[in-house]
């Protein structure tokens, strides 16, 4: 197992990188990632894939280091403009840091309940209500019908 | 456990070894089925929690890779353009299908003589008919009768509905006057059997919680198991033992609990599917049969075919309701299924229309094809994709190459330490040609059908469902695995009965026709029980 390192357990830090990768929505429907508690379930996540665990990390701890260079308190201080291009001038020399991060913030982001209102679906399973949908065109069957083998 | 010997031994209890216990059980003998998975059960399908997309890349992904549950094994795919997938349970991969049920066509069993290319198969689709038709009604099948690229057949009930995503995507056909019809789908429409119609849901490919899905542990296993046959869950057979004149007398197999058991049986029947069939029987090797059983025609794991498939997806600026609905099931087309000598490929392609992605899956897709970004506009950039995406896809018929192939690994091993299959696949021109084709065709009925974008996965690598050709079925014993009835033409009580018989592809999925072989072949098996191996 390796030792999680400071960045990914530093949940301040961790908050305010998650919503400038998913940030509140502008009408305020959509909370932004770091807001819902996200984090904690990204890092394990993260810490458990061997192919992109370990890039984010380094790439993560990395942009808190930049960060406070720039703030006394890094990302958890500083404007969400700020903060983006401190994420920004570092995703060349690390390239999967955001890819990495949305593999397992995606999940987690869009199967939330409040996401899920917000985005105008109801936050429950599928199963057991399931949902309606357009029958069949009229038109396009009649269509169908004519043209069908004897 | 007992394990007196049995009359018929079935190896798998996917979508062709449940319909073929099911037919066999009516001649009187005992029958046993051997799986290496357990029972599924339906409240623990993902669609019953709000992580069912996240769980359709874990535990219920397609790829046995992924998952590794004791209840599979690993497929080295490290030389192979496209990943193998298929579920391991009672069911095999019928549990994850997308139940999308075209039959191939009459031409399609006659490859070679329509088009110089492959071979042509040792029986036809009208021999296949009557089993295609009692297969709709074990399955419960979905459609609309009279589809002019068939002969006439009437599904046992009425069509899906098309929803507003196929409705939409079918007006681009129509304008374009191209061929398309709702699917054969092995999806309820209406209660049928005691079971209950289609809701909707979407997520099919993770499992029906609702049962409205053909998965062959509700279908063809009860009934099945009604008429006497024993499934035994969760057993792994190693390999299939022979006696001293080469006829096979059983199969060494491991239990629940991991025991070496010995089954004995009269007649031991391959229903593991495209890769777990050949693995098999090239891991049965004896004296008699040094390079696994049934293998003089050396045959065995070669010709291995996929359906190549290509995705086209337009982005609409009108809603569509795209998530909802069974995902796989909306229309075919077959405007481009036969060959034209005018285009750079023989034979041809059929287009799936398939329903809209989940939050999760258009996140990441949105992602990965660069147009949803992180930051600022992630929300624009995912409200214009959610619920406004059709996808087409394009399924291409591959061509029969003895040099894609199903071995075994040299060192990778299942948790039995039974030598695991590598997949080396690589795709042909005339292929690749026809998914070109393919694309450009899928972006003009996107565009007619009013896209305002569309984006293009030309080779989908994660598409590996359907596996066929790696035991082929033929006349010449020099040049096939098995004779036009399954039998193996080297070991006369061994029949396979899964897609790995197929002599070619077609251009469709390929599980209706899977299962009306493996109908046939029990058919075949009551009907000829007396002089079975007489030339043996
Ligand atoms: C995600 C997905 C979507 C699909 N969608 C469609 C679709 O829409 N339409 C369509 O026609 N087809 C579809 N398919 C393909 C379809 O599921 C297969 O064609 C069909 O299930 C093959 O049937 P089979 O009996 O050959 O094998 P399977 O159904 O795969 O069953 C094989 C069984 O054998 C067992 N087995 C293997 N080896 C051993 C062993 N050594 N010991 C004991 N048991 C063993 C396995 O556990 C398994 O249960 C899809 C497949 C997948 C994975
Ligand atoms: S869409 Fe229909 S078939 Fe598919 S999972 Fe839902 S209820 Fe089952």
């Amino acid at each position: 197992m390796m030792d999680t390192p400071a960045a990914l357990n530093d949940l301040d830090f961790m908050k305010a990188l998650l919503d400038l990768v998913i940030p509140p929505s502008a009408s305020g429907d959509l909370p932004g990632a770091g807001a819902l508690g996200l984090s904690p379930a990204v890092a394990e996540a993260l810490q458990a894939d061997p192919l992109l665990g370990p890039p984010v990390e380094v790439g993560v701890q990395a942009v808190q280091e930049a960060a406070l260079s720039q703030h006394a308190e890094g990302l958890a201080g500083m404007t969400p403009e700020a903060g983006a291009k401190v994420v920004e001038a570092l995703l060349a020399t690390h390239p999967l840091l955001i890819v990495g991060i949305l593999r397992y913030l995606s999940p987690a982001y869009y199967q939330h309940a409040r996401v899920l209102e917000g985005i105008g679906e109801p936050p429950r399973p599928p199963f057991p209500e399931g949902f309606d949908i357009e029958a069949t065109d009229a038109e396009l069957l009649e269509k169908l019908r004519a043209r069908r083998r004897a | 456990m007992s394990n007196e010997p049995v009359g018929v031994l079935v190896i798998g209890a996917g979508a062709s070894g449940a319909a073929f216990a099911w037919s066999i059980a009516d001649a009187g003998m005992s029958v046993l089925c051997l799986d290496q998975g357990p029972w599924m059960k339906q409240r623990d399908y993902p669609s019953n929690g709000l992580d069912w997309e996240e769980r359709g890349m874990g535990d219920f992904s397609t790829s046995p890779n992924v998952r590794g549950l004791p209840a599979d094994y690993p497929v080295n795919e490290e030389d192979s353009d496209i990943s193998p997938l298929m579920f391991n349970a009672v069911g095999g991969s019928t549990i994850l299908w997308a139940a999308h049920f075209p039959r191939l066509t009459p031409k399609d069993f006659r490859m070679k003589s329509e088009d110089g290319v492959g071979e042509d198969w040792p029986i036809d689709y009208e021999t296949l008919e009557p089993y295609f038709a009692l297969n709709d009604r074990m399955m419960g099948v979905s459609g609309l009768e009279g589809d002019p690229a068939y002969p006439y057949h009437e599904p046992p009930l009425p069509p899906l509905p098309l929803g507003k995503s196929g409705n939409t995507l079918a007006s681009g056909f129509e304008k374009l006057g191209w061929h398309w019809w709702p699917s054969d789908s092995a999806i309820l429409s209406q209660e049928y059997e005691g079971r209950e119609a289609c809701i909707n849901l979407g997520p099919c490919i993770t499992g029906c919680a609702h049962g409205a899905k053909a998965s062959t542990d509700i279908t063809y296993w009860p009934v099945a198991q009604r008429k006497g046959v024993r499934v035994r869950a969760n057993c792994r057979v190693r390999e299939i033992t022979v006696r001293e004149d080469g006829m096979a007398d059983g199969v060494l197999y491991y239990d629940e609990v991991g025991r070496l058991q010995e089954q004995k049986a009269e007649i031991v029947v391959l229903a593991c599917n495209g890769i777990g069939t050949p693995r098999l029987l090239l891991n049965s090797k004896s004296k008699r049969h040094p390079d696994g059983l049934a293998n003089s025609s050396g045959r065995v794991g070669k010709n291995l075919m996929f359906h190549p498939y290509a995705m086209i997806t337009g982005i609409f600026e009108e809603p569509l309701q795209s998530r909802r609905g069974p995902m796989g099931c909306s229309f075919w087309s077959h405007e481009f299924y036969q060959t034209d000598r005018s285009r750079e490929f023989v034979r041809g392609y059929s287009f799936e229309a398939i329903r809209g992605l989940g939050p999760v899956q258009t996140a990441l897709w949105g992602m990965i094809h660069g147009l949803i970004p992180w930051g600022e506009d992630h929300h624009r950039s995912f409200a214009r994709l959610y619920d406004h995406t059709a996808t087409l896809l394009g399924i291409a018929e591959d061509l029969p190459e003895e040099t894609n192939t199903v071995t075994l690994d040299a060192e990778l091993t299942d948790a039995h330490g039974i030598p695991a299959p590598k997949v080396t696949y690589r795709l042909s021109e005339n292929s690749r040609n026809m998914l070109a084709h393919a694309v450009e065709r899928a972006k003009e009925a996107l565009t007619a059908a009013g896209a305002v974008e569309t984006v293009v996965d030309p080779l989908m690598r994660a598409a590996g469902w359907h596996l066929m050709g790696t035991a082929r079925m033929g006349r010449n014993s020099t040049t096939s695995v098995v004779n036009e009835r399954g039998q193996a033409h080297d070991v006369k009580n061994l029949f396979v009965v899964d897609g790995s018989v197929f002599v070619s592809a077609g251009a469709v999925n390929p599980t209706s026709t899977i299962q009306a072989f493996a109908l046939y072949v029990a058919d075949s098996i009551k009907k000829n029980i007396e002089t079975l191996f007489d030339d043996a």
